[in-house]
């Protein structure tokens, strides 16, 4: 991808990336610079897309929506910096963890394919795109009621369907 | 981990995990869905695709707009806040929305024909389509603002496109009858390409379409089709309740005839008038029978709802009366033997004597007639809603079919009303001598209300329809007599 593609590329999904930034970083200038690293590895690690695992935008999304979290992480580490850092335990997993996240991630994913494309497209909106309440809302046509509401059935589902699979 | 693991998990370390737990990409179908836009365009199109192409069965020229003026409401309602011109295509969009209600609710009432051949109608419908070619107007508009915002080039010529065709429509519509099956076959294939190219164009404008933030709504979408739907229905039963009768100037009859009426009446009564007959006719109208020569009677009972059991008597009577030529007074006397059922719309189509054998027969004095019923041991007379001469066709085959200027009256009785009754009389002079009397009535009753739009016996009579499926049942009856040296004798007893 050349400098040209990567202008194009901005013009063409500026308004999706930042629109999948946008709930995890609530501020504007935060946004601006995220979108500016997102462009950049979109630009370096386009080739690494796979159109066998997902299509384009969904590739984009997943790169953007990561680049913003990896910000939110690094914003919310160097705020701690000097205060409480060196209280704090180690962020990374001890194996048996890492092994047990997998399991659980897995289980969810499994649990998720059960379940309505409606309800999985809502789960992926809170989870997945950090979306406030009040986004989803007004992009549903609901009220924020209706979506805790809607939320708080999809979650006591997903743990029926997860403790379900633990028996089985 | 076992079950407990999950149930034991609190909310926030459960939302944690959920978080935690989506990490590649997300899925191809929510990746589709997850779009702030594409529900509000689709909407958009549907509505326009139903508001514009309707077929003309089982009302769906009526249902399918309204859907679509829905559509179209929940559609720009999450759009209102994005630009000025998706905000005023929602202000455009909430008046059509009213209109078509109020044009929903209107049709079922027994005014609807009446309120759509006013002046009014006409200048409502030059005020929607106004509002119409505003809305794509300020949509067009839109969707150049939204591809602005996006970055992009402004286009939207899409949407501009449905203007011109709206407009050659509307041209095609003035034109009427002369529109070709060509043109018109032409015109749908151009909406057909218009929308396509909606379609596409709303495809094109997926990326640009995340810049759009809709609008958060107090009531969700769901609830406001529901309240929609609520307050039609409640609009229609309104309309049907108190929209399905005329209105009747109802007065209590007064007492009975004077001493010289009471002469008349009991000589009548001897020429074998019935007397449920003589005691609806007005003074005047029995006044008009002073010095009677003879009495011809023609009863007919008829099984109106389509059962065997009759329930409405229709008697014909004959009254000839003195005068230098041959004169008859004619009396077409109806009374319900049983309750009619629904009380909506009644009609009576009368074909006078002189308006069928104009060569023997010549009117000599108007047609008047009234509804009676009783109530509470009271009785109650009104002068029909309607009651003038109508140019129609009539007759049930094709032979017999005939035009002229027929009689037609028009009248409701109130719901509980009992022995419900009235009558049609008229006076005939002979022209030449040898010609039989011959008179027609038609009866037309209106069985239930269930009909949409709401058309009143009046109209349906006039359209000539015979159908006896629908909310109407009409029933004929004729009063057919020749004079003979021995007195007058039915021909059709």
């Amino acid at each position: 991808m050349d400098e040209r593609e990567l202008v194009d590329l901005l013009r063409r999904y500026g308004p999706l990336l930042r629109y999948v930034i946008a709930p995890i970083l609530p501020n504007p200038q935060d946004q601006e610079d995220c979108l500016s690293e997102t462009a950049l590895r979109v630009w370096e690690r386009s080739g690494q897309f796979d159109p066998a695992r997902g299509s384009w935008t969904a590739w984009l999304t997943a790169v953007a929506r990561n680049t913003a979290l990896d910000y939110a992480r690094r914003q919310a580490r160097r705020y701690m910096v000097g205060q409480v850092e060196e209280h704090m335990p180690s962020p990374e997993p001890t194996p048996e963890e890492a092994v047990l996240l997998r399991e659980r991630q897995e289980a969810v994913r499994r649990a998720l394919e059960r379940l309505p494309g409606s309800d999985r497209a809502l789960f992926y909106r809170k989870y997945y795109y950090r979306q406030s309440t009040a986004q989803i809302a007004a992009e549903l046509g609901l009220s924020q009621r209706a979506v805790e509401g809607r939320l708080y059935r999809l979650k006591k589902r997903l743990r029926t369907l997860l403790g379900g699979e633990e028996h089985g | 981990m076992g079950d407990q693991g999950w149930n034991r998990m609190g909310g926030d370390d459960f939302d944690a995990l959920l978080e935690s737990s989506l990490t590649g990409l997300p899925p191809k179908d929510v990746v589709k869905r997850v779009t702030p836009w594409k529900r509000a365009m689709r909407w958009l199109l549907a509505g326009m695709a139903l508001t514009t192409l309707t077929l003309n069965v089982l009302n769906l020229h009526l249902l399918l707009p309204a859907i679509g003026m829905v559509l179209l409401l929940l559609g720009f309602r999450a759009l209102r806040r994005e630009n000025r011109w998706f905000g005023a295509c929602y202000a455009v969009t909430v008046l059509r929305t009213a209109y078509v209600c109020a044009d929903l609710v209107l049709n079922t009432t027994i005014w609807q024909r009446a309120v759509h051949a006013s002046s009014l109608a006409n200048a409502l419908t030059g005020l929607s389509l106004a509002l119409l070619f505003m809305e794509f107007f300020c949509l067009w508009r839109g969707l150049r603002a939204v591809q602005r915002k996006a970055g992009e080039t402004p286009r939207a010529w899409n949407a501009a496109a449905l203007m011109v065709w709206y407009a050659l429509l509307w041209l095609l519509a003035l034109a009427g009858d002369r529109i070709g099956w060509l043109l018109l076959a032409a015109m749908l294939a151009g909406y057909a390409l218009v929308l396509r190219s909606l379609w596409r164009l709303s495809k094109e404008l997926d990326q640009a379409g995340y810049a759009v933030r809709p609008a958060p709504v107090r009531v969700s979408d769901r609830t406001l089709v529901l309240a929609l739907a609520a307050l039609l229905t409640a609009g229609c039963a309104c309309g049907y309740l108190l929209g399905s009768r005329y209105p009747m100037e109802w007065t209590p009859v007064e007492a009975g005839p004077d001493g010289e009426a009471a002469g008349l009446r009991a000589h009548l009564l001897q020429l074998g008038m019935p007397e449920y007959v003589l005691d609806d006719l007005t003074a005047e109208e029995l006044a008009a029978c002073e010095g009677a020569l003879q009495v011809v009677v023609d009863v007919d009972d008829e099984a109106v709802d389509g059962g065997d059991m009759p329930k409405l008597r229709v008697t014909g009577v004959g009254v000839e009366v003195p005068g230098e030529k041959e004169r008859w007074i004619i009396i077409h006397h109806f009374l319900w033997l049983a309750d009619p059922g629904f009380h909506g719309t009644e009609a009576i189509q009368l074909r006078t004597v002189y308006e069928d054998l104009p060569e023997g027969w010549r009117s000599a004095g108007q047609v008047t007639g009234r509804v009676l019923y009783e109530q509470n041991g009271e009785s109650y007379a009104a002068p029909y809603y309607f009651l003038g001469e109508r140019t129609c066709t009539a007759g049930s085959l094709p032979w017999e079919q005939h035009s002229g200027n027929d009689v037609f009256a028009a009248f409701s009785v109130p719901p509980g009303g009992e022995n419900c009754r009235g009558y049609l009389t008229y006076s005939i002079e002979e022209v030449r001598d040898g010609y039989i009397i011959n008179g027609w009535l038609d009866y037309t009753h209106q069985k239930t209300w269930l009909q949409y739009p709401a058309v009143t016996a009046l109209e349906r009579r006039l359209a000539g329809s015979w159908n006896h499926d629908g909310a109407f049942r009409t029933i004929g009856v004729s009063l057919q007599f020749e004079q003979t040296e021995e007195g007058a004798r039915l021909l059709a007893p």
